[in-house]
Order: C-alpha cells, then structure tokens, then sequence
C-alpha cells in the first residue's frame, strides 16, 4: 500500500548526537568525559533523536544543552528540576535529561530537586559534584567538605556539607547512583540504567574542577588510591573491594564495617550482597554516606526501585475522569453547581 | 584626607560597608559582583569591625536574612546582579511594607533572563518602578565612579534608618569591574546593642518589661487599616521625594541640548561633551544621583529655560527617558539613545545620536 510510511530504523551513532557548538569549558575538566560518556549512551537507548530534551540550570554543567545535538532548554539557576517536571508532564514520550552541578540543585535549587524526586517523573537527573562554585570562579558550595578553603571561606567552611545520595534517599527518591568522572565505561553503563528506570533517577558524578578545586575526589580516583576506595556495586554481588579483591562490606549491629576476608574467620559468605531493589531504604542510605578514609565510596547503581510515575498517576487520573466524569463538554461544565435556566 | 587606594568599584563597596559599621552582610556569588563578597571574606571583618558575612544558599534566603538580620535593628547590607536582584523582589516588597531598613546593591549585566555578564543599565524600571508588587517605592542611588561606591555605602545606611526603607544602589558591571582612586572614610563604629535597643524601638531586639510585644509584618487582613498604612507610606515617599532628591549638572548653563545620564552612562556623556563642543555643539548633561526620588525640578528647570531638547543616554532599550517625558510633557524633544545586551555605547556614537535625534531630526 503505498500510503503507508515506513519508520525508518534508529541507526543512530555518537556522531548524530554531537553538537557543532564550540564546548568552553576548561582543559582537563571532568565535563568533558561526562559528555563522552552521554554521547556514547544516546544512540544505544532507542529513543529517536528528536525525542531526547536536555535541561539545564545554572553553572559549568549547566552548558551542556548547548554540547548536544538534541533539543533542549536552559533554564533558571536551581529551577532545571522544576522545567524538566513541566517538559515530561505536559510531553510524557520524551527522554528528559536534567544536568545539574552541586551549587544549580543542592543550594539554589535545594528545594525543587527534593520535590522532583519526591514526585518521581520519570527524569534522568546527572548530578555534577566537584563540591566547588565553578562558573563564579571558587567559593564554597554545599556539597563542600567542612573546612574547605575557597574565595569565601579563606578561614574554612564551617557548614555541615550534604550527601546527595542521602538526600535523594530521604525524599523518598527510587533511584539512586555514582559514578566518577575518571571512568567513561562506568559513567556509560549506569547512565544506561538510569535511562531504563522509570521514574526520577538521579546519578551523582564525582568530578574534579581542574581549576577551583583540583584533587578533590583524588582518594576515589587516582590511580593509586582508587581501588581501596572504590566499591563498585552490582545486584546480587557481595560487596568485595581493594587491588586483592580481599575486602569487603558487613553488616555489624546496626553499622556498615570493612573486613578483610581470611581474617578473624571471615569468609566471602559473610560479606553484604547488593540489592538495589528491595524498598527498605536503610543499607542503600548507608551506602550512599560511605566516604574513604573509613570506608570505600559507593558506586554504581546504589537504589533502584520499581514505582509509579508522577507522569503515569496524572495521566491515568485525567483518562480517569474523561471517562467517568458526567461532564463531556463546556456546556456541561457551564450548567452544573449555582447556574440555572432562566425560564 | 583619607586613605588612598586603587581599587574594583565591588571592592570599593565591600570596603565601605566594613568601614560603615554595617553589622552584616549576606550574599551570593553572582558575575560580575562576585568580588564583593569574596573581598568581604579576606579581609576577616569578624575581626575589623565584629561584621557578620555569610555566603548564603541562594538570593532568596540573602533577602530574607536581610529581612530577619535588618529586623533586629542592625546595619544589613547584601549585594547581587540583576538575576539574583529578580529574585530578591518579593523580599524587597515585604521588607518595604515591615518597614525594615537595608541596603542593597546591584551591579547590573544585560538581560533579560540570564543575559550575560557585561555592563547594562536595563533594571532600571525594577528598581525605580518596584519590581515586587504593591505600591512601595526604593531610594536608589547610582554611583558613576568607585569613589561613589564607596561613599554612597553610608548615605545609603543613613536614608535607610532615617526613613526605614530599604536603599538601592544601582551600579553596573563597568563601575563594578573598573579599579580607580578611592579615597576611603574612616571606619565608623558599629552600633552597640544597648545603642540599638535606644534608638530603634520599632525592631526585634528583645522586649523590655512593660513594652508592647514588637511583630515586624507587611500584612494586614483590615482593609482599612492597610489603606492607613499605604497612605503612611505614601506622606514618608512624599517625603523622601521633597527632601533627597541627588543630581549633578555639567556645562548646562550655556547648553541647547541636555544629555540625561547616570552611572557609567554619564562617565561616556561626559566626553561626548568634550566632543560636541569642539564642533560648536552646546551641550549638557544632567546626572540623576538619585533614581527615586527622580530630579524632576532639575529637568524642569531646564525646560523653563527653553532647552531645545534632552537625550536620555543609557544602556537600555529606552527606560529612564519615560521619567523625563513624565516631567517635559511634551514641550520640548526628548529622545533616547543607548546600546544594549552588554555593549557600551562610545562617546563618538552618542555625538552622533545627539546629532541625528535632537539636531538634525
């Protein structure tokens, strides 16, 4: 039949997703690899192209939009929750991608990248966190160790930082990983599991500020210290770490702990075994608070748990009430409560 | 003679609210302002003065710090550029209606929205016609040099207490950027807290036995008595407008034309003077100091004289010159010319427009 239009296949590569525009930020910055890392991912996810919307605040990462070859909306500082809520409640079949750094969503924006989690539309939400004001050129952020010395604090912070994760957790959030900006085949994999998930999945990215505050993540990601520090996390496998793989996480009392495992009878049966999918919050939360030198950082998918969409409750409620609802029409609407027919 | 020192216009400003005796300073990093705040922070004024300073979480909670902090009855300072001043619109509208004194300066880049980071002049309607709702008014002071950024930080806390009002100081990303001379006041002294309780019983600072119970509010659910209080507003601006009212003029006794500029818009006016003179061109300039209370007797004083035109000169798309219509009510030209986005007009362009608008037109 010839009126029929064929689909063309998705053959999309890399290249259909890279952007023509100049990208400034600095040399040796963490945002280049993230934006490898997003461009390797879109092509592999089936989504046509003129599907994906790229949402951004205010900051360094906040100039990605611009870096994809896809539409997208650079909004206000902190409110690129709030606009990425609006994009896929009013357009629910398009691939929503929110980048925020530390200062756009843990500060400013605080308090509408709670209540998008806590709505759960289904959003990918990229967190860049190298605990420093970038794009004003190095003051304190809130993601900020205590202490930290900065253009705003030549004396030291003394503020109590956030944990991302433990604040995603704590507003009910579904999703929860990390990942650090060092490794481009680690950011590929779990932005892909955040794109499958449905629902607000939020991935933090340790990444370094080559200029403002360089090495911050250095414990977690430099060649000699990464593999004492870092526990990637897989579902269903125990929670070994370090060079020997002879590390791993317990459960003691209520408390997380490292072992080692062939030391005081420990044995690999006794290690913790990842579960992203069990609804009880409370491992995942500690994992999420883990920090060398105590402990390794988390990585991976931390949380992950099957829920309704906020797009899929509202739209469900509205075809609800289409059907149900006894007014069909504005006529109807006009004749119900206090309105009568003059005789 | 004071001390003398090269500095930034946003040094020059963290500098005299230091030397001010202002109690605190809430701000948030925002290009091209981010220096006041980081000044503020290096030169440790917990020490200097005992000056609180404080890096806050967004604009908004600045505002609100301002609003609590202001309440007590302390000397509050923040400062920010036009997005972050956006957001602190709602603040300003109820710190005006509490009646709360402060201080709060903008050094404005080009919009709208997020626009970019240069100079611009285009908050001028926000700050003059009040960006927040209902009927409150701004003193706004806008300083044309980093000597005025300094000075005006004084004046500026000295309004704000005179009439418990919250005083705007409207700069913009060249002054704030630009290093000149400054001739620094000398440090004053920061209000003890005994002084403050004597001298402000309208604020929060604690209830002495046998005193009524102090709420610092904008709200009002009787009409009437939030007409009473409009109207109390209105005879304090009245007020304000008969009796502080800034401006400066140049070469105007002689002048057939009148240039109306502010800020470092009236820096540029003053070589197009210079320029305009060469070639025979008789022409002034007018510098509102203040923006509210506007020098409308000024202007009109002018008009009265016969002037055969004023071209208002800022970097706007036209927003001052309607406060100068409202005063020559058709009876003499009055054009605009200004560039915009961020692009400073030159002292060779506005010869021209003065040229081709008031002149040749």
């Amino acid at each position: 039949m010839e009126n029929i239009i064929e689909t063309p296949k998705l053959a999309l590569t890399k290249k259909d997703f890279e952007s023509d525009r100049m990208v400034k930020w600095c040399p040796g910055c963490g945002d280049h690899a993230i934006l490898k890392a997003v461009e390797n991912v879109f092509p592999e996810l089936g989504i046509p192209k003129e599907n994906f919307v790229v949402v951004s605040g205010i900051g360094c990462s906040s100039r990605f939009p611009y870096y994809m070859n896809t539409y997208g909306v650079h909004g206000i500082h902190g409110r690129a929750a709030a606009l990425a809520t609006g994009v896929k409640l009013a357009n629910p079949e398009l691939s929503v991608w929110m980048i925020t750094g530390d200062g756009d969503s843990m500060a400013i924006g605080g308090n509408h990248f709670i209540h998008v989690v806590r709505r759960n539309p289904d959003i990918n939400i990229l967190l860049f966190n190298n605990k420093i004001y970038g794009l004003t050129k190095g003051q304190f952020s809130p993601t900020s160790p205590e202490g930290s010395k900065t253009k705003t604090s030549p004396q030291g912070t003394y503020e109590a930082p956030f944990n991302p994760g433990e604040l995603v957790i704590g507003a009910h959030g579904k999703f929860f990983a990390r990942v650090v900006d060092t490794n481009i085949k680690m950011m590929s994999q779990v932005f892909t599991e955040a794109a499958k998930h449905k629902g607000t999945s939020v991935v933090e990215i340790l990444e370094n500020c080559v200029i403002f505050n360089n090495q911050i993540h250095a414990l977690i990601t430099s060649r000699d210290t990464k593999d004492e520090n870092q526990l990637f996390l897989e579902a269903g496998e125990p929670m070994i770490f370090g060079k020997e793989r002879d590390k791993g996480i317990v459960l003691r009392g209520t408390n997380l702990e490292v072992v080692k495992i062939g030391e005081n009878g420990i044995t690999e049966k006794d290690i913790l075994v990842h579960d992203p999918h069990t609804e009880d919050s409370g491992i995942h939360v500690m994992l999420a608070s883990m920090m060398p030198p105590e402990f390794p950082a988390a990585l991976g998918v931390i949380r992950s748990v099957k829920s309704h969409t906020f797009e899929e409750l509202v739209w469900n409620s509205v075809e609800h009430e289409k059907k149900t609802s006894k007014l069909k029409n504005v006529d109807d609407l006009l004749h119900t409560g206090n309105t009568w027919v003059k005789q | 003679m004071g001390e003398l020192k090269l500095m930034k216009g946003n040094e020059a400003l963290a500098e005299a609210a230091i030397r001010a005796g202002a109690d605190a300073y809430f701000g948030y990093p925002i290009t091209p302002q981010s220096e006041v705040i980081e000044y503020l922070m290096s030169e440790k004024p917990e020490e200097r003065t005992g000056m609180v300073v404080l890096q806050a979480e967004s604009e908004v909670a600045s505002i609100n710090m301002l609003y609590g902090a202001g309440g007590t009855g302390k000397k509050v300072m923040t400062s920010s550029s036009s997005p972050g001043i956006s957001l602190m619109q709602e603040g300003l509208s109820y710190i005006a209606g509490a009646e709360i004194p402060c201080v709060v300066a903008n050094v404005v880049r080009g919009g709208p929205g997020l626009g970019d980071i240069q100079p611009a002049q285009s908050d001028y309607f926000q700050a003059v016609k009040g960006g927040g709702h209902g009927d409150y008014r701004l003193i706004v002071l806008a300083p044309s040099s980093v000597q005025e950024m300094s000075d005006f930080v004084p004046l500026s806390f000295d309004l704000a207490f005179k009439y418990r009002t919250p005083v705007m100081i409207i700069s913009d990303g060249l002054i704030g950027q630009m290093m000149e001379k400054v001739e620094l006041f000398d440090q004053m002294d920061r209000l003890t807290d005994e002084e403050v309780i004597e001298k402000y019983p309208w604020a929060t600072n604690g209830k002495p036995v046998g005193k009524e119970r102090r709420i610092l509010t904008s709200l009002d659910l009787d009409p009437h008595k939030l007409e009473k209080h409009n109207h109390h507003l209105q005879a304090k601006y009245r007020e304000i407008e008969e009796k502080e009212v800034l401006s400066e003029t140049l070469h105007c006794d002689d002048a057939e034309y009148i240039m109306v500029a502010y800020g470092s818009s009236a820096r540029i006016a003053q070589k197009t003077i210079q320029l305009a003179r060469e070639e025979g061109i008789k022409v002034g300039l007018i510098r509102p100091i203040t923006l509210w209370p506007y020098p409308k007797k000024e202007i009109e004083k002018y008009v009265q004289k016969g002037i055969k035109g004023f071209l208002s000169v800022e970097m706007s798309m036209g927003q001052m010159v309607e406060d100068i219509r409202l005063v020559v009510e058709g009876r003499t030209k009055v054009e605009h010319f200004g560039r915009v986005g961020g692009v400073i007009h030159s002292p060779e362009e506005v010869l021209e427009a003065l040229k081709q608008k008031l002149i040749g037109g």
